[in-house]
């Protein structure tokens, strides 16, 4: 079929959706444009339900509570106004346990993704057995977490672990991993163990960063390292953009410590070293060690509103160094 | 304005209506989520039992159908879920609870069944027939211990008891603790100091562990035992610096910086003292007689294991408390009673109470079941003859009902790991102990009204 023969077909086809429009219209039937607002809803219903019900729904409950004493049973909670938020405000376990949410960020993140994305060179490279390698580093990743708690609590054990076991046998003194200080580097560890999947992210986007660069670098003499530097990271800023963001909500509410906690009960689970006393342990102690929970949403309420603080600051921070691989204009 | 027929769904309509989904949705969510059961009384029944797979087996499920003719649905035990069935009026009929802890704190704020005129019916649970441990579950509005009965151990132990590895004690020369006699706290520690084996950081035998069922009954049970009481008369406020709570912290914080026994800053990560005990890798372990019944199970341990009585302080009081008294209790809105009392007087008085009585997990808490305690080998016998005589010396340590051992646990844990450091006096300890913890009663107290 001819450019020439396709033309009017199309044109027919156009004047029977015309005329079908009409005479939808002049039946009282619904038009092509209240069927496809029809469609988009019916589709979308399933998320805007689950989200209105699991997310807004409890999202409104706990900002309710958040303005009461209520503990789930007693039966002279009260409304307190803003007087849980005003707690809060001064209330030094709160901002200490933000502090430790906040530096435990600042470390795994930049780590993890440094980790991922080292990997994703390395497995991205034409070696034999890559497919192997790149199973075997995303494995990690998909162990739950309780699991992976357990197995680190083993490993790091002062006293039976295999961590204190290679120290020892090297005439080291055994580490109490633990506790007070260490503790807080063996949570590190356990994010960096599941970098796995940061990994297959910064592979897509290695993946798709064009070939022809990198040749037209290595014809003008560039390094590899200069490369990587100007050509692949710029490219793959989008990604690392994504990861930076979700990393941070991600890693500020970790509730991870608790699975390196000693006892199992709810009271037992708050028995954690100090330096792993994050902010989130402090909204579960206040939960359902303390059964405060109106206190406990406000604390929740203050996490969110921070987040959305933080995501904004590390949209705006890196908007003159993300580079969009798209066309600008092409919106308009 | 109205909407025509074949008008686009506008937006604001569409979550108009989506709102009222969302509300109809959630209502019945909630309704099927917490929709426990609603049959009424007696065989062929069903009743909802909210207990750990460890209380309730799937086996003893069926022995209840079979001998009572009513089906348990059991679901896990978890105060969270327990409160949002409180809350929607759909309680569970049966809730497993710790006495010690947690039948003060439930009575007080009016959701237990008042149990007095059930006992008074009951051919099987006759008051006169019941231990003074299930003291525990007696609440008068203003004490445990006393007032209307709302709940009954399943069995019980003596905690502040001690089982010690005479091999341990042998491997370093520490002579054993007498059978019947207490030895001090303090000769506890001096023991737990002399029996503790490190090497190259590692601590590769503890010389005991003292950390109590929880750190509440721990704290009051001691300061108790130096001749004291933790909690002012009305149970409204904890005193972390009179001489004899002072003294017990100060013996627990001594213990905690000697790393002589787990603790806060020096955790076991098998999380309880069974498994290291059993490794031999603990010369004596903070439990009381419960522990023979997994101990029973491995004749080595057993031929070196000896149950010791509850230490005292040097010029204090000998007292010997249980701190747990796990059983059930039923909810004031339970809507199958006379089920669930079935269940109760089968599970408390019949056949499981029996086999319970005879495994050594613990001493019956029917008095008429204690004759069924194991004594056919010479363990057995040792341990009970130890047993019984620590029960000449049993009491009631009563606790607030305005905090919980979780709250107690939690504040504690978060405050005392500075003074375990060194990093702390106790007398600071016990003052920042005074202000978490008055604060937190206090609390309790306005709820409780």
């Amino acid at each position: 079929m001819t450019v020439e023969q396709v033309a009017p077909e199309a044109g027919r086809a156009r004047a029977d959706r015309t005329a079908g429009r009409v005479r939808s219209a002049e039946r009282g039937g619904p038009t092509m444009t209240t069927r496809r607002h029809r469609a988009f809803y019916m589709f979308a219903s399933p998320w805007i339900i689950g989200f209105s019900l699991l997310t807004i729904a409890p999202m409104v409950y706990a900002l309710w509570l958040s303005f009461t004493t209520y503990d789930g049973i007693s039966p002279n909670w009260h409304y307190v106004g803003l007087g849980n938020y005003r707690e809060l405000l001064h209330d030094s376990a709160t901002w200490d346990s933000l502090g430790r949410a906040g530096l435990f960020a600042v470390m795994s993140v930049p780590l993890s993704i440094i980790a991922g994305l080292g990997l994703a060179v390395l497995v991205n490279r034409p070696v034999q057995g890559r497919g192997l390698f790149r199973t075997l580093l995303y494995v990690p990743a998909v162990v739950p977490p309780v699991g992976a708690g357990i197995a680190f609590k083993n490993l790091f054990d002062q006293n039976a672990g295999a961590a204190n076991g290679v120290l020892t046998f090297f005439g080291f003194d055994a580490i109490g991993w633990l506790a007070d200080p260490y503790a807080r580097y063996v949570l590190v560890m356990t994010v960096l163990w599941g970098a796995g999947n940061i990994m297959i992210i910064s592979l897509a986007g290695l993946q798709d960063v064009p070939r022809e660069l990198h040749e037209a670098a290595r014809i003008d003499g560039a390094s590899a390292w200069r490369t990587f530097r100007s050509i692949t990271v710029p490219l793959l800023s989008p990604v690392l953009l994504f990861q930076t963001v979700t990393g941070v909500i991600a890693s500020v509410q970790t509730i991870m410590p608790m699975l390196l906690a000693p006892i199992a009960s709810t009271g037992g689970l708050t028995t954690i070293p100090q330096s792993n006393y994050t902010y989130m342990i402090h909204v579960f102690s206040e939960y359902f060690a303390l059964g405060r929970y109106g206190y406990a949403s406000a604390l929740l309420w203050l996490l969110f509103v921070l987040i959305l603080i933080a995501t904004g600051l590390i949209f705006k921070l890196t908007s003159g160094v993300v580079f969009y691989n798209v066309d600008p204009e092409a919106k308009k | 304005m109205h909407s025509q027929a074949g008008s686009p769904v506008s937006r604001r309509r569409f979550l108009a209506l989506s709102g009222v989904g969302v509300a109809a949705g959630a209502a019945s969510l909630s309704s099927c989520a917490l929709q426990v059961s609603t049959a009424v009384g007696g065989s062929g029944e069903t009743i909802t039992v909210m207990a750990k797979a460890d209380d309730l087996s799937p086996d003893l499920v069926k022995q209840a159908k079979k001998e009572t003719g009513i089906t348990i649905n059991r679901v896990d035990y978890d105060i969270t879920k327990l409160i949002a069935m409180l809350t929607s009026g759909n309680p569970p009929e049966l809730v497993r609870a710790v006495g010690a802890t947690d039948a003060a704190y439930f009575a007080a704020r009016e959701v237990m069944q008042e149990l007095d005129s059930y006992f008074a019916r009951s051919g099987v649970l006759k008051v006169e027939d019941l231990d003074p441990v299930n003291d525990l579950w007696r609440y008068d509005g203003k004490a445990q211990g006393k007032g209307p009965r709302y709940g009954m151990a399943k069995d019980f132990s003596q905690d502040s008891m001690y089982w010690y590895n005479s091999a341990a004690f042998d491997a370093k020369s520490v002579d054993y603790p007498a059978e019947l006699e207490p030895v001090t706290y303090e000769e506890w520690l001096d023991s737990a100091k002399r029996l503790v084996q490190r090497s190259k950081g590692q601590t590769t035998v503890y010389g005991g562990s003292y950390n109590g069922l929880t750190k509440l009954t721990l704290m009051a049970t001691l300061t108790a035992s130096a001749g004291g009481s933790l909690f002012s008369d009305d149970f409204s406020r904890a005193d972390f610096t009179s001489p004899e709570a002072r003294k017990a912290l100060a013996w627990y914080i001594d213990y905690c910086k000697l790393k002589v026994g787990p603790s806060t800053i020096l955790p076991d990560p098998n999380g309880w003292d069974g498994p290291t005990y059993q490794a031999g890798r603990m010369a004596m372990s903070n439990n009381g007689y419960w522990l023979g019944g997994m101990i029973g199970t491995d004749k080595k341990l057993a031929k070196v294991s000896r149950l010791a009585p509850a230490p005292v302080f040097a010029g204090g009081r000998r007292i010997s408390a249980c701190q747990g008294g796990t059983g059930m209790w039923m909810p004031r809105q339970a809507k199958n009673k006379d089920a669930a009392w079935r269940i109760f007087e089968w599970y408390f008085g019949e056949a499981p109470a029996k086999a319970r009585a005879s495994s050594g997990w613990g001493i019956p808490s029917l008095k008429s079941l204690q004759s069924l305690m194991p004594r056919q080998e010479d363990y057995q016998r040792r341990s009970l003859r130890v047993q019984e005589n620590e029960l000449r010396h049993f009491s009631v340590v009563s606790l607030t009902p305005y905090i919980t051992g979780d709250a107690f646990e939690s504040l504690f844990n978060q405050v005392s790991p500075a003074a375990m450091k060194g990093e702390m006096s106790v007398d600071a300890l016990a003052g920042r102990l005074n202000s978490v913890i008055n604060e937190q009663l206090a609390r309790g107290k306005e709820q409780v009204g």
